[in-house]
C-alpha cells in the first residue's frame, strides 16, 4: 500500500475525460454480518467516488468483498458504517421503499445467471421493467442496442447463453439507469460470447454515458476499464487508472 | 437414527407448516370416517345387546280388544316362541309446570312376574309390579328428563274421562321405545309425548278392558318364518279389530334407529374419500417440490452409492411421516367428535347406556387408505427422482420452456400485463398440475356447500311444515273417533276461532309386492289449516275419489299419479279397496296419505266420523283454552304447533347443527390447507424469479401480485366448478339422508354459494398474505448468485 500512497488518490480523483458529476460518493464504508464472536467483516472501510460515464472494474477473488460492495451500491444491502451517497442522497440510511425506488429508477442489474423470467419472451422481459419506470426507452430499442432485434420474440429457453445475457443487459439499460451494475456478466459464458456481451456493456457506457461497474475475478477485463480497483479481505488494495481504455476485442483473452 | 432419517426429520421441520396443512386435511377425512364408522359400531352393538338382554320382540300387533284367552291361540301358532299380551293406550297428561296437555302412552305390566318380552330397564326407582292398585306409574326416561321428573314425583292423567293422580315409582327405558316418540315422527318431542308403565289391573279396569288385551308382542322360535307367523297372527286377531301385525323392521322405534345407521353409512365413505383425495394431491405437490429442490442431493446420494431403493424409501418415509401425523390427529379428532355425537344421540335414542366404541378396524383401514393415498400421491415424483442419472441431477434443471398462452394466441395478448402473462403461461405450461390445483380448490369450495345446504334444508322444512302445510294453532284428537258433531264442542272451547275436522285411520297401502303401514288422513276438500301441498309448492284439492300420497311413498311403492294402490284398513272392520293415486304431496318426515274426509268415511263404511280437529285459537284466550282442554275428557291429545316447531328447531340445532358445524370446520380447514399449500409451493418454485424482480426494482407488493396472480386465476376458474361440485355433493349426501323417517330437501341458496366463495376468497387472501410475508424473507442477494 505504500506505493499507492504516493499517487494522487485514484479512488476519488475523476479520470480525465470523465464527467465531473459523482454518481457514488463513498467514505469509510464497512459491512459486518452477524454480531459478537460470530461477526464476519466483509468490508473494512473503503473510499471512492464513481463518476458519470466511467467504466469501473472491481477485481477480487472470492470472499474479497467485491460482491458485498456491489450489493451496497445496488441498494440490496445497507452498510454497517460509513458514508454511501448516490448523487448526494444518503443510500446508507434509506428505508425499504426508498431502496426499491432507487433500484427501480437508477440501477440496471446484470446477473451472472441472467435471471430472466422464463415465462416471458425477450421483449416482454424488457417490457416488464419499462412498465414500471419513469422514462424508459422502448423495449425494442433496448434490444436493438444489444443486437437482439431479430430474436426479441423468443423465450429464454430458445436463446443461447450469450443471447440471454444480452437480453438481461437490454432489460437493465431500458430504464436509462444512471448506473449499470454487472456481477460476473461473462462468468457463465465462453470467450466468444463473453466478448459480445462486454461489447454491449461498453457501448451502453460510451453511448449513453452510464456509469458501468463490473465485478469480476477475471483480471483480463481490467484493460477495458477507465479505473480498476482490486479488493482483498474487504479493503481496496490497489487502484489504478488506464490512460486509455482498451477495446474489448483487443483484450488479451 | 440413521443420518438419512435425521435429514428427513430436518426436512420435515423445515416444511412443517406445509406438512401440517396436508396432515390436517387428511385428519379431517379420517376423523369423519372414524367418527361415523365408530358411531355405527356403537349404535349397532349397543342396540343388539340391548335387544338381546331385554328381549325385544320380533313381531308386533295392535288390536281393538281381545279376551286374554286368545293369547293361547297366538302361542299355538307354529314358530311362535313367546307371546306377551298387554294393554297400550294413549291418554292426555297434566304435567306440573307444563301449561299445555301432553300425550302419554300407557303400557300395562303383567299381573304376575316381570314382562317376558320388551323388558323395561329400570334406571331409577322400580317398576310398579303386582296386582295391587297404588296409583303408581313408571315413566320413560326421555319424558322424565324433559320435565325434571324423579321417582316420587307426581303426574295426572285423564283415564277414560276421569282425571287421576299418579306417583312416579321409577324411571325406565324399553327396547320398544329406544326412539321415544309417536310413530312416524322424525324427531322426538319429549316435552309433549311420553311413555309410561302401570299395573295391568289398574289400567285395564280404568278402560273396561280387564280380562282383555289390545297389544301383542311375539318372539319367534329359531328358524321360524316371520311372514307365516304374521299371517297367522292376523287370522287369529281378525275378529278382534286387528290393525295388522308387523315385523321388527317395521317397528317405528327400530326403524328410526336403522335409518340413523343408514344415514351414518352414507356419510362414512364418500365424503371422507374426497378429503383423502385432496390430501393425496397435496402430498404429491409438496413432495414433488421437495424432490425438485433436492435434485443435487439425490444425485450426491446416488453418486455416493445409495441405492435407488434407499433413495425411494427416503422420500416415501417423508409422506408416511405426514400420514402418521394425519392418522394421529384424525384418530384424536374422530374419537373426540364421536364422543360429542354420542352425546347428541342421547337426544334421540334411549339406551341403558350408549358409549362411544372406537371402531379400531376402521382406524387401521383409514390408516391404510391414507397411506395408499399418500403413496399414489408421491409414487410418480419418487420414481422420477430415483431414475434421475446422478450426472444429470447434479446440473440445475434446464430452464423451463414456455410459449404464449392460448388466450394470447387467439389474440388477447395486447390486453394483458406482463405479470398476468406470466401467470397464464405458468398455468398452461403445467396443465395437469394446474388442473389438479384447480380441482382441489374446487373440491374445497364444494365441500363448503354441503354443511350449509343442511342448514338451509332444515330452515326450509321448518317453514314448509309449519307455515305452508300446518297453519293451525293446535290439534286436538279424540280418545275414540266420534261423530262429526264433536267439532261443535271444539268450536265452543274458549278462544277457538276456526276448527277443521280430520279423520285418522291406520292403513296399509300396497302396490304389487311392496306395502307400507301408515296413517291415512281424511281432511276437508280444500282445508285452510292442515293443507296438502305438492312440490311446487301449491295446495292440492282433495277430490271425492282417490288418494294423495307422499312422493317418497310413491317412490317406495313405485306408483305414479293415475296408478292404483290397495288400501287395507287396519282398524275396525277390515276392508281392502283399490284407490287411484291422484297426486303427490311433499313432506319431509315419515310418510303420509290423504283423502277427502267424506270419501274416507264412505270407504270406512262408518258414517260421518272424525278423529279430532285442527284449531286456530285466539292468543288472548290461550290459557283459558289450555285449561279447558286439560279438563275435556274426550280430548286424548293436544298438539301445539309452536311447541313442536320449537322442539324441532332445538333438536335439529343440537344434532344436525353439530354436524353442520363439524363439516363446516373441516371444509374451512381444507380450503385453507389447499390454498396455503399452493401459495407456498408457488413461492418456493419462483423464489429466484421473485428475488430478481425485487432487485430490478419491483416493490414487495408488486412482486406479491406476481406471486398470487396465478393462484387468483386458478381460484377464479375453480369457483364456478366448485359450486357445481358442491351442488353435486349436497345432492349426494342429502339423498343418502333420504330415509322413510327423515328427509331433507336439497336447498341451494345464493347465500350458501356466496359463503363458499367468501371463505375460499378469504382463504386465498390470507394464504397470499402469509406467502407474501415470506416474500420479506427472500434474500435479494441470492438472486445475484449463479445457479451452482
Amino acid at each position: 500500500m505504500s506505493a499507492a500512497a504516493h499517487l494522487p488518490h485514484p479512488s476519488s480523483a475523476p479520470p480525465a475525460g470523465a464527467d465531473r458529476e459523482p454518481i457514488f460518493h463513498v467514505r469509510g464504508l464497512a459491512r459486518v454480518y452477524g454480531a459478537g464472536t460470530a461477526a464476519v467483516t466483509a468490508l473494512r472501510g473503503v473510499d471512492f467516488d464513481f463518476f458519470r460515464g466511467e467504466l469501473v472494474v472491481l477485481l477480487g477473488a472470492s470472499g474479497s468483498g467485491k460482491s458485498t460492495l456491489l450489493n451496497q451500491l445496488g441498494g440490496l444491502d445497507s452498510p454497517t458504517q460509513g458514508t454511501l451517497l448516490y448523487r448526494g442522497w444518503n443510500l446508507g440510511t434509506a428505508d425499504e421503499s426508498g431502496l426499491t425506488q432507487f433500484r427501480r429508477d437508477a440501477v440496471g442489474f446484470v446477473f451472472q445467471a441472467y435471471n430472466l423470467i422464463p415465462s416471458l419472451t425477450a421483449r416482454e422481459n424488457v417490457a416488464l421493467i419499462t412498465e414500471i419506470c419513469r422514462d424508459p426507452m422502448a423495449p425494442e430499442e433496448a434490444l436493438e442496442l444489444v443486437g437482439l432485434g431479430p430474436r426479441m420474440d423468443h423465450f429464454p429457453a430458445q436463446l443461447s447463453g450469450g443471447e440471454q445475457q444480452r437480453v438481461a443487459i437490454a432489460r437493465a439499460i431500458a430504464k436509462r439507469p444512471a448506473v449499470l451494475l454487472c456481477d460476473e456478466p461473462t462468468g457463465a459464458l465462453d470467450v466468444h460470447t463473453g466478448i459480445t456481451v462486454l461489447e454491449a456493456i461498453e457501448r451502453i457506457n460510451r453511448d449513453l454515458g452510464t456509469l458501468a461497474v463490473i465485478i469480476t475475478h477475471n483480471a483480463i477485463l481490467a484493460d477495458m476499464a477507465d479505473r480498476v480497483f482490486t479488493l482483498s479481505d474487504g479493503r481496496i488494495v490497489n487502484a489504478h487508472s488506464n490512460a486509455r481504455r482498451g477495446s474489448v476485442r483487443d483484450l488479451a483473452w | 437414527m440413521s443420518l438419512l432419517d435425521r435429514k428427513l426429520l430436518r426436512d420435515l421441520i423445515a416444511l412443517k407448516s406445509q406438512a401440517f396443512a396436508v396432515a390436517l386435511v387428511m385428519a379431517c377425512g379420517l376423523a369423519m370416517m372414524v367418527t361415523t364408522r365408530s358411531l355405527i359400531l356403537s349404535l349397532e352393538s349397543t342396540r343388539d345387546t340391548y335387544y338381546r338382554e331385554h328381549r325385544f320382540a320380533d313381531v308386533f300387533a295392535r288390536l281393538k280388544r281381545a279376551p286374554n284367552a286368545v293369547r293361547e291361540q297366538l302361542a299355538a301358532i307354529p314358530g311362535v316362541a313367546t307371546v306377551q299380551t298387554s294393554i297400550a293406550i294413549q291418554v292426555t297428561l297434566d304435567v306440573p309446570g307444563l301449561p299445555e296437555p301432553a300425550v302419554g302412552l300407557l303400557n300395562s305390566l303383567p299381573e304376575r312376574g316381570e314382562p317376558v318380552l320388551n323388558r323395561p330397564y329400570v334406571r331409577s326407582g322400580r317398576l310398579p309390579l303386582g296386582r295391587t292398585t297404588r296409583g303408581e306409574l313408571a315413566v320413560g326416561e326421555a319424558f322424565a328428563e324433559a320435565h325434571g321428573l324423579k321417582p316420587g314425583g307426581a303426574i295426572s292423567a285423564i283415564l277414560n274421562g276421569t282425571k287421576r293422580d299418579f306417583r312416579l315409582s321409577g324411571i325406565v327405558l324399553s327396547p320398544e321405545f329406544v326412539f321415544e316418540a309417536p310413530p312416524g315422527a322424525a324427531l322426538p318431542d319429549n316435552k309433549t309425548y311420553g311413555v309410561f308403565w302401570m299395573p295391568y289391573k289398574e289400567l285395564a279396569t280404568a278402560f273396561q278392558l280387564y280380562g282383555a288385551f289390545n297389544n301383542v308382542a311375539i318372539a319367534l322360535a329359531p328358524g321360524a318364518s316371520e311372514g307365516a307367523v304374521i299371517a297367522a297372527v292376523n287370522r287369529v286377531l281378525a275378529p278382534y279389530g286387528a290393525r295388522g301385525a308387523y315385523a321388527r323392521v317395521d317397528h317405528p322405534s327400530h326403524r328410526r334407529v336403522d335409518d340413523e345407521i343408514r344415514v351414518l353409512q352414507g356419510l362414512s365413505l364418500a365424503f371422507p374419500l374426497v378429503f383423502l383425495s385432496v390430501a393425496a394431491f397435496m402430498t404429491n405437490s409438496v413432495l414433488s417440490r421437495q424432490i425438485a429442490l433436492q435434485r443435487e442431493q439425490i444425485a450426491m446420494l446416488k453418486a455416493c452409492g445409495f441405492s435407488n431403493r434407499q433413495v425411494g424409501a427416503h422420500y416415501f418415509k417423508f409422506s408416511f411421516a405426514i400420514v402418521i401425523v394425519g392418522v394421529l390427529f384424525g384418530a384424536i379428532g374422530g374419537v373426540y367428535l364421536g364422543h360429542q355425537l354420542v352425546e347428541m344421540y342421547h337426544l334421540f335414542f334411549r339406551f341403558p347406556r350408549l358409549d362411544f366404541v372406537l371402531d379400531a378396524r376402521v382406524l387401521v383401514a383409514a390408516a391404510g387408505v391414507s397411506a395408499l393415498a399418500a403413496f399414489t400421491g408421491v409414487a410418480g415424483a419418487v420414481r422420477r427422482a430415483v431414475h434421475l442419472p446422478p450426472a444429470e441431477a447434479m446440473r440445475p434443471e434446464a430452464p423451463a420452456s414456455f410459449r404464449p398462452a392460448l388466450l394470447e394466441r387467439i389474440g388477447g395478448a395486447r390486453w394483458f400485463s406482463a405479470s398476468f402473462r406470466m401467470a397464464l403461461r405458468n398455468i398452461e405450461r403445467r396443465p395437469i398440475r394446474s388442473g389438479l390445483t384447480c380441482l382441489a380448490l374446487a373440491l374445497a369450495t364444494g365441500i363448503l356447500i354441503v354443511p350449509n345446504s343442511f342448514r338451509d334444508g332444515i330452515a326450509y322444512v321448518i317453514d314448509f311444515q309449519w307455515d305452508i302445510v300446518q297453519r293451525q294453532t293446535v290439534t286436538l284428537t279424540l280418545v275414540e273417533p266420534g261423530p262429526s258433531r264433536a267439532i261443535a264442542d271444539f268450536q265452543h272451547l274458549p278462544g277457538v276461532e276456526l276448527a277443521e275436522p280430520f279423520r285418522y285411520v291406520p292403513v296399509e297401502l300396497r302396490a304389487g309386492p311392496i306395502s307400507r303401514r301408515l296413517t291415512l288422513q281424511g281432511l276437508p276438500e280444500r282445508g285452510t289449516l292442515s293443507r296438502v301441498i305438492d312440490a311446487e309448492p301449491r295446495q292440492l284439492t282433495l277430490p271425492a275419489r282417490g288418494i294423495v300420497i307422499s312422493s317418497k311413498l310413491a317412490d317406495i311403492l313405485h306408483v305414479r299419479p293415475g296408478d292404483e294402490v290397495i288400501a287395507k284398513v287396519l282398524e275396525g272392520r277390515e276392508r281392502e279397496l283399490a284407490v287411484p293415486v291422484i297426486g303427490l304431496a311433499e313432506d319431509f318426515a315419515g310418510m303420509a296419505a290423504y283423502m277427502e274426509l267424506h270419501a274416507l268415511n264412505r270407504l270406512l263404511l262408518e258414517g260421518d266420523r272424525i278423529s279430532g280437529a285442527h284449531l286456530v285459537v285466539n292468543a288472548s284466550r290461550w290459557s283459558d283454552f289450555l285449561h279447558a282442554v286439560k279438563h275435556t275428557p274426550r280430548a286424548a291429545g293436544c298438539v301445539i304447533k309452536n311447541s313442536i316447531r320449537d322442539g324441532f328447531r332445538k333438536t335439529t340445532g343440537e344434532s344436525i347443527g353439530l354436524l353442520q358445524k363439524m363439516y363446516l370446520l373441516f371444509a374451512i380447514i381444507v380450503a385453507f390447507g389447499v390454498i396455503y399449500n399452493s401459495a407456498r409451493i408457488s413461492l418456493s418454485e419462483r423464489t429466484r424469479e421473485l428475488a430478481t424482480l425485487r432487485v430490478l426494482g419491483f416493490s414487495r407488493r408488486e412482486v406479491g401480485a406476481v406471486l398470487v396472480g396465478e393462484l387468483v386465476l386458478l381460484t377464479v376458474a375453480a369457483l364456478p366448478l366448485g359450486l357445481v361440485i358442491g351442488a353435486g355433493f349436497a345432492q349426494g349426501i342429502i339423498s343418502s339422508v333420504n330415509t322413510e323417517t327423515v328427509r331433507l330437501p336439497l336447498v341451494l341458496t345464493a347465500d350458501n354459494y356466496a359463503f363458499a366463495i367468501l371463505v375460499v376468497a378469504c382463504a386465498s387472501a390470507l394464504s397470499a398474505w402469509f406467502a407474501a410475508r415470506k416474500l420479506a424473507d427472500i434474500n435479494l442477494v441470492s438472486a445475484l448468485k449463479a445457479l451452482d
